[in-house]
Parts: structure tokens; C-alpha cells; sequence
């Protein structure tokens, strides 16, 4: 299983981001860029889907309170009228997490190949002999240029500044995502979420080479960009200075709805 | 609705583990999800009777075979321990690293050398160390001041007998005297070095992962010359006669003349030639990661015969009388005839091998990454004694 791994997803990547390297300026944090946002956007079609599913989800959750309420003695009848709901709007509650889940191998070959290919041992590069092919592009490359920015890619940051920008850029990404909560239990579950996720990977950020910092900082940011466009502005992330680009969520609910499955209708058309 | 909840809890468990997968790759100390830390691979070296060898727990360790053999309680007459302590912050320590953190990297990756009654090595926490070779005691250490450290040692240090010479993850060659460890010089390359240099009639010849070679003076540490090559170097440096062989990342061995740095020859190699070629007998013997010793002529580098191993050899061969000895990272050991390349017979330790072997008659001694040092008849194929390093 490992050895599939590595021959079909994990070698193939490292020894692109290598070569990406070489071609450009023999600069490794540029290629890590490069390759993040190329990967972004190969994977564009399944982030927007994942994005449209979500906020669709997102936006029937009034009426699935509704429902919730109206049908609270009677399971049955609620989980009918849950997926009735559903077909109406044209949504598919898997939407959004099929998507992800064809994501995830991709993000993890992506941040195996950068950990292995900053080699920050000699034990690690070692290792890395045998992921190698026998390009003189890749051969050339290794041991990789390691500076970037004033910083040594393969060690952690001394300052604060990747572990605050990692921690940042998460925050507002998953605040853009995440609607305000409803009740008391809600609020503490959103909270935990929102919060306890960017400032655990702003603790990694302490502790991982900086070239893995930088990976998240730049998938981040051009996810935060993403929903920004399919989105239709800042979501639920809000800030004084920021005002909304769309209607803000969840205050139409019934008529995004009603959008929504008149889009989807279109599409089927 | 309790559909709803079934998937949001998916994400969570998804989420969560790839939290937990995250934060596993966190323990090897940011080596990476599959690395290790630095523990380091040194082999040894002999003072007397005793084997000297740097440990994967940052010990010096001497031990007297005999007194293995014998089965006596460590330490026993000649032998000692020295502990490296982990003061320093080190070369792969960030932030979260305190002082005092094991993580801080102190693996010895330097095969110590031995001068008079003085075994010196080099940490990866970039500190060198002078033990005295009867009592363990410490005598001196380069950099003076505790907390002070120069880059990762990584390379084996070189000695002409009155000064050692080792390189440096600063990106520097250093010499300083052998006795009192004082500063003799350091020369600024334009990389780092984590391959050892070699010395000959007082000029050091070593490489950088920038690509470069140098030929430096070792009375003065001024360049004598300077060559750029395409790729970097991936083994320590020999020399013999006039030339200078070691192996480079885009899987060449070179020979270079070494009063020009003209290249002479090289050969391809199935992948890097990761450990230091060795040359007796008129003979070079160049393990390579693709899992072959290539025997080559040394003046035109025309292959002689080649062995295919069941792994690849990160480890330098070493020889004994006529038999030559190598070990694949799987850590089988095989006894060939120097000459023919003839295979006499293969012992196994059953552990991966990183370290440099000791060959000394038909006794082979291997560190293997079981943190065991294994004592190898290879005469009458068993494992005579086996000494663990943690020293429990």
C-alpha cells in the first residue's frame, strides 16, 4: 500500500516540486508557491463545488430548523421532509464532502513532498535518495536551496511572523465559512472550531520547517480568495472596514434557496 | 437532519485526523512524517584495544571487545562512557526547542578520530569534543563558551596529527590545534558542508552542497583552487595518488586530479554514491544507494566487477587481509574476496545499517539502527556479542 502510494501520488509530486525548483532560480520557497498554486488550481472545480454545497447547506438551515421543530416528536417524518427539502433545492448533502475527501490525498502527497524534499536531517535526505528519478533536473536540484526570504526552509521560523500569518489566514478562512450561531451549544461548538484549529497549526508553525509554514500561509490565502469569489464576498467573516459584497447570509434564506434550485434547474436544463 | 449531523461529524473525524497526522510528524522533531530525528551514524575508531564510537544518545562510547566477549558489566577496566550534554539549542532547533530539550539534535554523525591519548568528535549539535581516550574525561571543547555552537557537524573530521579539519553546516572548513582545541583558521564557502574532507601533504580537499570543490592550504587555510561542478557532493572525499574521488547528486562518481581539480573520469551510478569510496589494492570499492559495489580501476575509472547486495549500501566497505566487507542498509553483511569480488560467505544482523563498519581479521563490527553494536564472526558466521548503547 505504501509503495503505491509512493509510486503513484507521492514520487511523482516530489520530483516535480524538485524540478520546479531548478526551473525556478533554484529557489525552493518559490516553488512551493508555484506548486501550491498550481495544485489550487487544478483543484478549483472540486473547491468551488465544495464551496456552492456548503453555502447551499448553509442556507437551509433555517428551513431545517423549521423542519427540526415542526417534526421534533417524529423522526421519521422529519428525515422525509429533510431530504424533500433537499431535492427541492437541487442539493446533494454529499456535495461537499466528496469534494473534500478526493482533496485530501493530493494535500497530504503535497505536504509529505515538501517535508521530505526540505530534508532536514541527514537521515531524511538519505531517505529521499529512494523517491528519486534519474533526472539530471532533479539531481542537480539536491540538496535543495534551503534560503528563502532571509529564512532556512528546512528549520523552524525564530520569529513569530509564519506562526501569526498561518494562524491569521486559517482564522479568516474558516470565519468566512462558518455562519453565526444560533444558540448557546452552537456558539461554544463554533467557537471551539473557528479558533482552536488556527491556533494549533500556528503551534506546529513553531516547531515545522518554515517551508511547511509557508505551504499553509500560500494555500490559505488563495483559499480565502476562492471564497471570496464563489462566495460572493467575505461570507460570514466580518470586520468594521469589511462590508459585505453580496446580501449577507442567511438573512434571505428562502430566496437564495429559491435561487439556488432555479440554478440547478437551469444546469439539469 | 441526524443525516446532516452524520456528515458534519465525518468532517470532524476527517479533521481530527489529519490533526493527529499532522501532529505525529511533529515528534520526529520536523524531520518529516516518514524521517527520523538526527541520530546520527557514526562508525569507529580504535585506541588500543578499545572500539571508540559516537552513539545514536549523543554518548562517546569505548568498549573492549575482549570484555564483551568475556561478558563483563559495562564498563568494565579500559572502557568508559562520555554523555554530550544537550545544552546547546543546535543546528535543527527552533523556537520551541528550550535549552535543555533533547530535540535539540545531538546524534554524532563524525566517526571519531583518535591523536596521542585524545579521541576527538563532532556533534550535530556543533560543538567538538576532546575526551581523553584512558579515562572519558573531557579535555577541551570547541566552541569554549556552553551555550556557543558552530552549524551541524555532519562530515567526519581529518587530522594531519597536530591539527584536526572538519566542515560545517555554517558553510565553513575549520582547523584548530589538536591539543588545546585553540582556533587555528576557518575559510568561508558558499555553502553548507555536510561531507567530510580529506587531507594530503598538507592541503585539504573538500566539497559543499553548493556544488563547489576546494583545494586549501593546511598551514594558512588560503585556497589553492576552487572548482564548480554540477551537482553536489553526496559522499566524503578520498584521495589517493594524485587524485580525488567522491560521488555527487546527480549520481556520478568523480575522479579529479587534485593539484588542478581537473576532472580525469566519471562513471554513473544507478543512484548516489552516498558513502566514501575506498581504495586498496590498486582498487577503488564505491558502495552505491542503487544497491551495487562498483570495483573500479582508479586510473581510468573502467569497471572491474560489481556485487549486487539485496539493498542499497550506505555504509563505506572496509577490508580485512584479502576479504573485503560491505553492508546493505538491511543490514546483511557480505564477505567477498577483495580481488575477485567473490562472494565467501553473508551473516545478517536483521537491523538497518546506516554506520561505517570496523573490520578487524575475521570480526566485523557493525552499529545498526537497533542502537546495538553487533560483534560478527564472519569466520564462523554468529554474532559473537551484542552491546546496546542505551546503556540501561
Amino acid at each position: 500500500m505504501v509503495d503505491i502510494w509512493n509510486i503513484v501520488i507521492l514520487n511523482p509530486m516530489l520530483n516535480g516540486l524538485i524540478a520546479l525548483s531548478e526551473v525556478c532560480f533554484k529557489n525552493f520557497g518559490l516553488a512551493i508557491i508555484v506548486l501550491t498554486i498550481a495544485v489550487r488550481l487544478v483543484l478549483t472545480p472540486l473547491t468551488v463545488r465544495q464551496t456552492q454545497s456548503t453555502k447551499a447547506m448553509q442556507l437551509l438551515q433555517p428551513k431545517l430548523q423549521e423542519i427540526q421543530k415542526k417534526y421534533a416528536r417524529d423522526q421519521q417524518k422529519m428525515q422525509q421532509e429533510v431530504m424533500k427539502l433537499y431535492k427541492e433545492a437541487g442539493i446533494n448533502p454529499l456535495g461537499c464532502i466528496w469534494p473534500m475527501l478526493i482533496q485530501m490525498p493530493i494535500w497530504i502527497a503535497l505536504y509529505q513532498s515538501i517535508m521530505q524534499a526540505l530534508a532536514a536531517t541527514p537521515e531524511n535526505l538519505l531517505m529521499l535518495s529512494q523517491h528519486l528519478y534519474a533526472w539530471d533536473m532533479v539531481g542537480n536540484a539536491i540538496p535543495l536551496n534551503e534560503e528563502f526570504l532571509g529564512l532556512r526552509l528546512s528549520q523552524p521560523d525564530p520569529t513569530l511572523i509564519f506562526a501569526i500569518l498561518v494562524g491569521v489566514t486559517m482564522w479568516v478562512q474558516q470565519k468566512m465559512v462558518t455562519p453565526p450561531p444560533t444558540d448557546a451549544q452552537q456558539q461554544q461548538m463554533s467557537s471551539m472550531t473557528t479558533l482552536m484549529m488556527p491556533l494549533m497549526f500556528s503551534f506546529f508553525t513553531l516547531s515545522f520547517p518554515s517551508g511547511l509554514a509557508l505551504y499553509w500561509v500560500v494555500s490559505n490565502i488563495i483559499g480565502i480568495g476562492i471564497q471570496y469569489i464563489v462566495g460572493g464576498g467575505w461570507g460570514y467573516f466580518t470586520l468594521p472596514f469589511l462590508k459585505p459584497r453580496g446580501a449577507a447570509p442567511g438573512t434571505k434564506s428562502s430566496q437564495d434557496v429559491k435561487a439556488l434550485k432555479s440554478g440547478n434547474e437551469k444546469k439539469k436544463g | 437532519m441526524i443525516k446532516t449531523k452524520k456528515y458534519v461529524n465525518i468532517i470532524l473525524i476527517l479533521t481530527i485526523l489529519l490533526l493527529v497526522f499532522v501532529a505525529g510528524c511533529s515528534v520526529t522533531g520536523g524531520g518529516g512524517c516518514s524521517g527520523t530525528q538526527a541520530q546520527g551514524w557514526s562508525g569507529f575508531t580504535v585506541y588500543k584495544q578499545d572500539l571508540c564510537f559516537g552513539s545514536m544518545e549523543g554518548k562517546v562510547i569505548a568498549i573492549d571487545p575482549q570484555a564483551r566477549t568475556d561478558n563483563k558489566t559495562f564498563p568494565a577496566d579500559t572502557e568508559w562512557v562520555y554523555q554530550i550534554k544537550t545544552s546547546s539549542p543546535g543546528a535543527a532547533c527552533g523556537p520551541m526547542c528550550s535549552p535543555s530539550s533533547s530535540a535539540a539534535g545531538v546524534g554524532i554523525y563524525d566517526t571519531p578520530i583518535s591523536v596521542d591519548d585524545l579521541i576527538y568528535v563532532g556533534s550535530y549539535s556543533g560543538k567538538i569534543y576532546a575526551i581523553n581516550a584512558v579515562k572519558g574525561m573531557i579535555r577541551w571543547v570547541y566552541p569554549r563558551e556552553g551555550l556557543d555552537t558552530i552549524g551541524a557537524i555532519v562530515g567526519n573530521m581529518v587530522t594531519d596529527g597536530k591539527s584536526l579539519y572538519f566542515g560545517s553546516s555554517d558553510s565553513k572548513i575549520y582547523s584548530l590545534d589538536a591539543v588545546t582545541g585553540d582556533f587555528n583558521w576557518d575559510f568561508q564557502t558558499s555553502s553548507k558542508i555536510w561531507t567530510g574532507p580529506a587531507i594530503d601533504n598538507g592541503v585539504i580537499y573538500a566539497g559543499n552542497y553548493g556544488g563547489d570543490i576546494y583545494a586549501i592550504s593546511a598551514d594558512t587555510g588560503k585556497q589553492i583552487w576552487s572548482i564548480k561542478i554540477p551537482s553536489a557532493l553526496s559522499s566524503p572525499i578520498t584521495v589517493s595518488g594524485d587524485t580525488i574521488y567522491f560521488g555527487t547528486f546527480d549520481r556520478y562518481l568523480y575522479a579529479l586530479d587534485k593539484a588542478t581539480g581537473q576532472e580525469k573520469w566519471k562513471i554513473t551510478g544507478g543512484n548516489w554514491f552516498w558513502a566514501q569510496p575506498l581504495i586498496a589494492g590498486g582498487k577503488i570499492y564505491a558502495p552505491c544507494l542503487d544497491q551495487k559495489l562498483y570495483t573500479l580501476d582508479p586510473a581510468s575509472g573502467q569497471e572491474l566487477w560489481e556485487f549486487t547486495a539485496d539493498a542499497p549500501i550506505v555504509a563505506p566497505a572496509a577490508i580485512s587481509g584479502n576479504n573485503l566487507y560491505m553492508i546493505s542498509d538491511k543490514g546483511t553483511l557480505y564477505k567477498l574476496d577483495a580481488g575477485s569480488g567473490a562472494l565467501v560467505n553473508t551473516n545478517s544482523v536483521e537491523f538497518t545499517v546506516y554506520s561505517p563498519i570496523y573490520a578487524s581479521g575475521d570480526m566485523v563490527y557493525v552499529y545498526a539502527r537497533d542502537h546495538n553494536v553487533y560483534a560478527v564472526d564472519t569466520a564462523q558466521s554468529t554474532i559473537v556479542w551484542k552491546f546496546s548503547s542505551y546503556l540501561k
